[in-house]
């Protein structure tokens, strides 16, 4: 059903994730029929593919905020717990951005960063605002520490949020569509911030319309369609020379000209 | 028709004090209701089944049951059963805070279902258990999205503490009918006590609605 | 401590028409108060600022003082309006009702038709339609999705509230068991029995509420 996978070059490290036959239905409908793919350390690996095709649903299912019920997700090479307490050992190794942000409104930008070193990993408040304000400043927001999140723009908040999840150190970040809920002209602070973190060697799952940005950042590239992968490789063979005309089609849909 | 406030002036000590037993019994019952109701609230939405559904009965049937029978029944019939008897405030105090509970429980549930889910998912994703959810993050922004209907029920609470004049607590309006029937002048005494709940009610209801609009933006996710 | 029960039955026929009255105060004040509230809303958003602040200061007035307040003072007073009739205490209660709901729905009339975003309107006119067609045809049956379920709530409070002009010898439910409990002398008995028939009237109501709010609420 879908073309075979191609030699992966470059970054191919020790794997992070690896997801085997990853089945999910809500009711009825079907959103993961059998989905297996790899993340390697320090890869950037895009998700690309109509609405409604399961990447999110998938990206939700690697830190379990939605239970996948079929196949195996390994993170580190082990399964993903099934006991909600273990769990939270995994997530906080796992940082995630979302579509719509969710900062926390009763908390300024410097305590939504502070927030999980603080709560969840018993640090230091003092250690915690240190560690907050040098992530402010590397997503270029050092003088709105104090803002809450009412008084920031959409691309704002976003980067907040990023730092938020980078304040966990994680060893892996997920984005959930993070551009798609902003105005264009703050889009690209957002994917420069991106950017900047593969450049320094995170491994990153991004689910996103931006094509421009899968194929100048992305290591690896997952097309999904109907809740399957129909390919996946290297951008260059994704955007110029797709094996499957499925992936043609849904990239001219977007205008993209290759 | 002619009007005569005399009386009503020369017992404004009389109906002084009994502003003082209204205000007092109005804050007991707030205070208290709102520790039971959060209590209540948070059973009913994250207790095990069993005491979501007695939490659940007890709620609707307090919607169900006006206050002025709670009220009575309390003060007239639990002694019987009991043999316990109460003094008509603490009796008031009671009937009042079992009945706005209810009301504080469902007001503290509609805040924290209104926070979008992607709240709790963004908490979880930090790695937070549950009890650290709800404590830091849903209850504070919950508060400020209840602070409309804990106003409401702040003004409500103080209304309701007049109906406790049928078991004569000495309070405002008890003492109000005290003062209209030695004097028959009930129509200046009742407008005169009318102006002096309006003078309490208005700025509460009013204060609250200010506060709101100042804190609305931390509830707003 | 011995009960007797029989006295609830010996006197069924006497506590249904009180309940029966509960039910007709409640009819009887919504459809008064549901035209009041409607005029005074109306009122309150014409632009003579006269009427405005009328309705404006009828409306803040009622809702900020205590229902039972205004059932003793409707007492006091009405029989001092130069109305020519004596009103009976049903009829003074339900003044007493009316004043206090008819201050609430209008708020909640308010509220339904400002909800509205004025875009809807703008949206309508574009269409080419005319300002009382976008009226009946977008902006009514919006607001009515919005006014519905408060109107609903409203209701069961004033299912309840009726208790309160049992203090002015109104013989609705209220009244009628605390009178056959001074006679009887059976407090216990009476008392219950008055809170469980309540219960059972409140009850379905309280729970067809909640129907009404699922089903017809707005969520934003």
């Amino acid at each position: 059903m879908s073309a075979p996978v191609p030699p992966r070059t470059g970054a191919a490290s020790a794997p992070v994730v690896v997801y085997e036959n990853v089945r999910k239905s809500f009711g009825t409908f079907t959103a993961l029929n059998g989905v297996s793919f790899q993340v390697n350390k320090g890869e950037v690996v895009c998700l690309i593919g109509p609405s409604g095709s399961g990447k999110s649903t998938l990206l939700r299912c690697t830190n379990a905020l939605e239970k996948h019920d079929g196949g195996r997700i390994l993170f580190e090479g082990v399964p993903l717990p099934a006991d909600e307490k273990s769990l939270h050992g995994v997530r906080r190794r796992m940082g995630m951005v979302f579509q719509s942000f969710e900062l926390f409104p009763h908390m300024t930008a410097l305590e939504n960063v502070c927030e999980g070193p603080v709560t969840v990993l018993g640090m230091s408040k003092a250690d915690a605002i240190t560690r907050a304000t040098a992530l402010l400043k590397k997503v270029g927001l050092a003088d709105k520490a104090l803002n809450y999140p009412a008084n920031l723009s959409g691309g704002q908040q976003q980067r907040v949020a990023i730092a938020r999840a980078l304040a966990m150190q994680p060893d892996m970040m997920l984005f959930d569509e993070p551009t798609s809920a902003l105005d264009p002209e703050t889009v690209g602070e957002v994917l420069n911030v991106m950017k900047q973190l593969a450049e320094e060697g995170m491994t990153m799952v991004v689910v996103t319309h931006e094509m421009a940005f899968a194929r100048r950042v992305a290591n690896w590239v997952v097309v999904f369609e109907a809740g399957a992968v129909i390919e996946q490789g290297p951008p260059t063979q994704i955007f110029d020379a797709p094996l499957v005309s499925r992936t043609k089609d849904f990239l001219s849909h977007l205008g993209w000209e290759g | 028709m002619e009007f005569d406030f005399a009386p009503v002036l020369e017992s404004w000590r009389f109906l002084l004090s009994g502003l003082w037993v209204t205000l007092l019994l109005s804050v007991i019952c707030a205070a208290c209701s709102l520790v039971l109701g959060a209590a209540v609230g948070l059973g009913r939405i994250y207790g095990p089944r069993p005491v979501r559904a007695v939490l659940t009965f007890y709620i609707d049937s307090m919607r169900a049951i006006p206050v002025l029978v709670v009220l009575v029944w309390i003060y007239f019939a639990v002694p019987i059963l009991s043999g316990v008897t109460f003094d008509p405030f603490w009796a008031a105090v009671l009937a009042l805070t079992i009945h706005l509970a209810a009301y504080a429980a469902e007001i503290l549930r509609a805040g924290i279902e209104s926070i979008r889910p992607g709240q709790v998912r963004a908490a979880l994703a930090l790695g937070m258990s549950r009890p650290q959810i709800i404590r830091r993050i849903l209850l504070p922004q919950a508060v400020v999205r209840m602070l409309p209907a804990f106003g409401s029920l702040l003004s409500l609470t103080i209304k309701d503490t007049a109906i406790a004049t049928v078991i004569a607590v000495p309070e405002l309006m008890r003492r109000a009918e005290a003062v209209a029937a030695s004097s028959f002048r009930g129509a200046e005494v009742f407008t005169v006590v009318m102006l002096i709940y309006f003078l309490i009610l208005f700025p509460v209801t009013r204060l609250v609605d200010m506060a709101y609009k100042r804190y609305a933006h931390l509830g707003r996710s | 401590m011995t009960l007797d029960w029989s006295i609830v039955w010996d006197n069924r026929w006497l506590l249904l028409q009180g309940a029966l009255l509960t039910i007709v105060l409640t009819v009887a004040t919504m459809a008064v108060a549901i035209p009041g509230g409607i005029l005074l809303a109306v009122m309150r958003m014409s632009s003579s600022r006269l009427l405005s602040s009328l309705s404006a200061c009828y409306v803040e007035l009622f809702r900020n003082i205590p229902l039972i307040l205004i059932v003793y003072w409707a007492f006091y007073v009405l029989p001092l309006m130069p109305l020519g009739i004596t009103l009976d205490a049903f009829t003074t209660g339900l003044v007493a009702l009316c004043l206090n709901v008819s201050a609430y729905n209008s708020e909640t009339f308010r509220a339904g038709l400002n909800s509205i975003r004025k875009g809807q309107v703008e949206a309508a006119v574009a269409l080419g339609m005319t300002r009382s067609q976008a009226l009946r045809r977008v902006i009514l049956p919006q607001a009515w999705r919005r006014v519905l379920p408060v109107l609903a709530s409203t209701w069961v409070s004033l299912f309840k509230d009726t208790s309160l002009v049992s203090v002015i010898a109104v013989g609705e439910l209220a009244h009628t068991a605390m009178q056959i409990r001074s006679q009887s002398f059976r407090v216990l008995e009476m008392l219950t029995a008055m809170a469980v028939i309540y219960w059972m009237l409140g009850y379905p109501q309280a729970k067809l509420v909640d129907w009404i709010h699922r089903k017809f609420g707005v969520k934003e």
